[in-house]
């Protein structure tokens, strides 16, 4: 088995750069064709009036969950070195939640913020500006934060784990709730449109 | 080139079709480099740099700081720094052929620009810190950790939207 | 990717979405290195060597020696683990051990509270080809009867003596002769 590729030394580190840049730009492109360089757009799916945010996020989740599952299952790709984030329950929940207000404030993610920068949106600019300024006093201040940052700390957690499930069910569980979100998306975007 | 920008901006393409590309581009990322994409942490690494380049013992103090000052290449030559710098220089090109290239505030019909830019300021300092906390973003985490079934990542998720959609209402009249 | 009625090619993903899905239930491990191979008789011979384990005196001095390439492992809960663990030990429990990365040249030690999961987690490990798997016999109990707490004689031995100091490196307190019961961590008498 040899992926991934950069675990197994295919390449060294100057390489993966270019590969960042690849894979970044690629990633903008998807963003974009999608209007999620939009705020407007993007705030679509907070007051339930256009939900591209919910099937783009469920169904690259599901895409990119399904094809590490089956290229693990075959022997082409090694989960086991493929880098899982780690679990801090009270953190990330927390952490979340703060996103989140944040989120619905701006109307743009870190990731979208850059794409609508980058075509021209001022907010976006802005949004990126208040980014960097949120890490850098957030990390200024780490000393206060430091104790609850690191409560709850369950180390590699996933969910079949959670759940007690074999991963192969906890995928089919995944794609199961996602092909109904989508249903209820279709349902929920009709309603407004009538 | 902004006059490219004019009258016929072309439709938006079908979000479904996106998602499973963009799904690609993350299972191509596992494959590839054994990680997946990422955002906030480019914002981490390049605000070490900041920090490490204006006062270097400072950053040597503090450790969130310190965790990616310290990394092997340093906080600049980072592989999320490169994959944003990616984002923007995909989503330009993007934009540029699809006739979307224009500055703008996006905003709603009653809410001047400066209003919005203010939003966008603090909205984004707020999640500076949510994704300091949790580690990540919606990048990192909700989709690089979300589709490896990572339980804090789909905590992030939970947490993320449900405040989301606590605070929207207030701000409805922002964008009416 | 223009967006025109694509409600054909979304009916083809979901479809797909929907069949990839279904058949990851009876699909079995992703992790392929997960399945193993059991080599029951190699195995047999080893256990039967007594190659299989080490003892908690040996374990420590490998410790204290910062012995290199040794990993020690520590298979009960996320809760035991941290009420008290072997300095040095890292914590994976069983159902995680399938996607734990060693490097082969690596020592693995594994414990658990009395022995019984440990061993079973070295069968995992020595099944998925990994070559110096060892387990703590007697698990935490041993440690803490043998190492932070020993029983030695009035008159010691140049060996007890040795004992008596690593057991002081670890802040153990040796006893003259009787076992005394460890107060070091609160050990209950249940549980592999």
């Amino acid at each position: 088995m040899r992926a991934p590729f950069y675990e197994f030394g295919a390449f060294g580190s100057g390489t993966a750069l270019v590969v960042a840049l690849i894979v970044g730009a690629a990633f903008g492109w998807c963003l974009e064709q999608s209007g999620m360089g939009s705020a407007r757009k993007l705030v679509g799916q907070f007051y339930l009036t256009d939900l591209t945010v919910l099937k783009m996020m469920f169904s690259a989740i599901v895409t990119a969950m399904l094809g590490a599952f089956w290229l693990g299952r075959v022997g082409l790709l090694d989960l086991t070195r493929v880098y899982v984030p780690e679990t801090w329950v009270l953190p990330q929940l927390a952490g979340g939640a703060i996103f989140g207000a944040g989120f619905a404030l701006g109307g743009l993610c870190p990731g979208t913020s850059c794409v609508a920068a980058a075509s021209g949106r001022g907010d976006g600019m802005a949004l990126v500006a208040g980014m960097f300024g949120g890490v850098l006093v957030t990390g200024l201040g780490f000393r206060f934060l430091e104790r609850f940052y690191d409560v709850t700390a369950r180390g590699t957690f996933t969910l079949p784990q959670a759940l007690h499930l074999p991963y192969g069910a906890v995928v089919a569980l995944v794609t199961g709730v996602a092909l109904v979100a989508f249903r209820a998306a279709e349902y929920v975007e009709g309603r407004h449109a009538a | 080139m902004i006059d490219r920008a004019a009258p016929h901006p072309a439709p938006y393409a079908d979000p479904y079709v996106c998602g499973v590309g963009l799904g690609l581009v993350l299972l191509a990322a596992y494959v590839v480099m054994g990680r997946g994409l990422g955002a906030s942490g480019a914002f981490a690494s390049s605000a070490s740099g900041v920090v490490a380049a204006l006062s270097p013992a400072s950053a040597r103090a503090n450790p969130y700081f310190a965790r990616y000052a310290g990394a092997a290449g340093g906080p600049w030559l980072d592989w999320l720094v490169f994959e944003l710098a990616g984002v923007a220089i995909g989503g330009l090109v993007s934009a540029y052929f699809a006739g979307r290239l224009r500055f703008e505030v996006e905003r709603g019909p009653h809410t001047s620009r400066a209003a919005r830019l203010l939003m966008a300021l603090g909205g984004g300092a707020v999640m500076g810190a949510g994704a300091v906390l949790a580690r990540g973003c919606t990048s990192g985490q909700a989709l690089t950790g979300g589709a490896l079934l990572s339980v804090g990542s789909w905590l992030f998720m939970i947490g993320a939207f449900a405040a989301a959609y606590v605070v929207a209402p207030l701000l409805r009249r922002a964008w009416r | 990717m223009i967006g025109r009625d694509t409600s054909g090619s979304r009916r083809a993903l979901a479809r797909v979405a929907l069949a990839l899905g279904a058949g990851a239930v009876l699909a079995g491990s992703p992790y392929a290195a997960g399945r193993g191979r059991i080599d029951v008789q190699a195995l047999a011979r080893t256990s039967e060597r007594e190659d299989d384990h080490v003892t908690a005196v040996e374990l420590a001095r490998w410790i204290r020696e910062r012995r290199p390439a040794v990993r020690v492992v520590d298979v009960r809960t996320r809760k035991e683990f941290d009420e008290y663990h072997i300095p040095t030990a890292e914590w994976i429990p069983l159902d995680s051990l399938a996607r734990a990365r060693f490097d082969a040249n690596e020592t693995i030690v594994l414990y658990s509270e009395g022995g019984g999961h440990a061993a079973q987690a070295w069968v995992f490990l020595r099944a998925l080809g990994y070559p110096r798997v060892f387990y703590l016999r007697s698990g935490l109990y041993e440690w803490l009867d043998d190492v932070m707490s020993p029983a030695v004689p009035a008159i010691p031995s140049p060996a007890d003596s040795a004992v008596a100091a690593l057991s002081r490196y670890f802040g153990g307190v040796p006893h003259v002769g009787e076992r005394a019961a460890t107060t070091v961590a609160k050990v209950r008498r249940r549980g592999c």
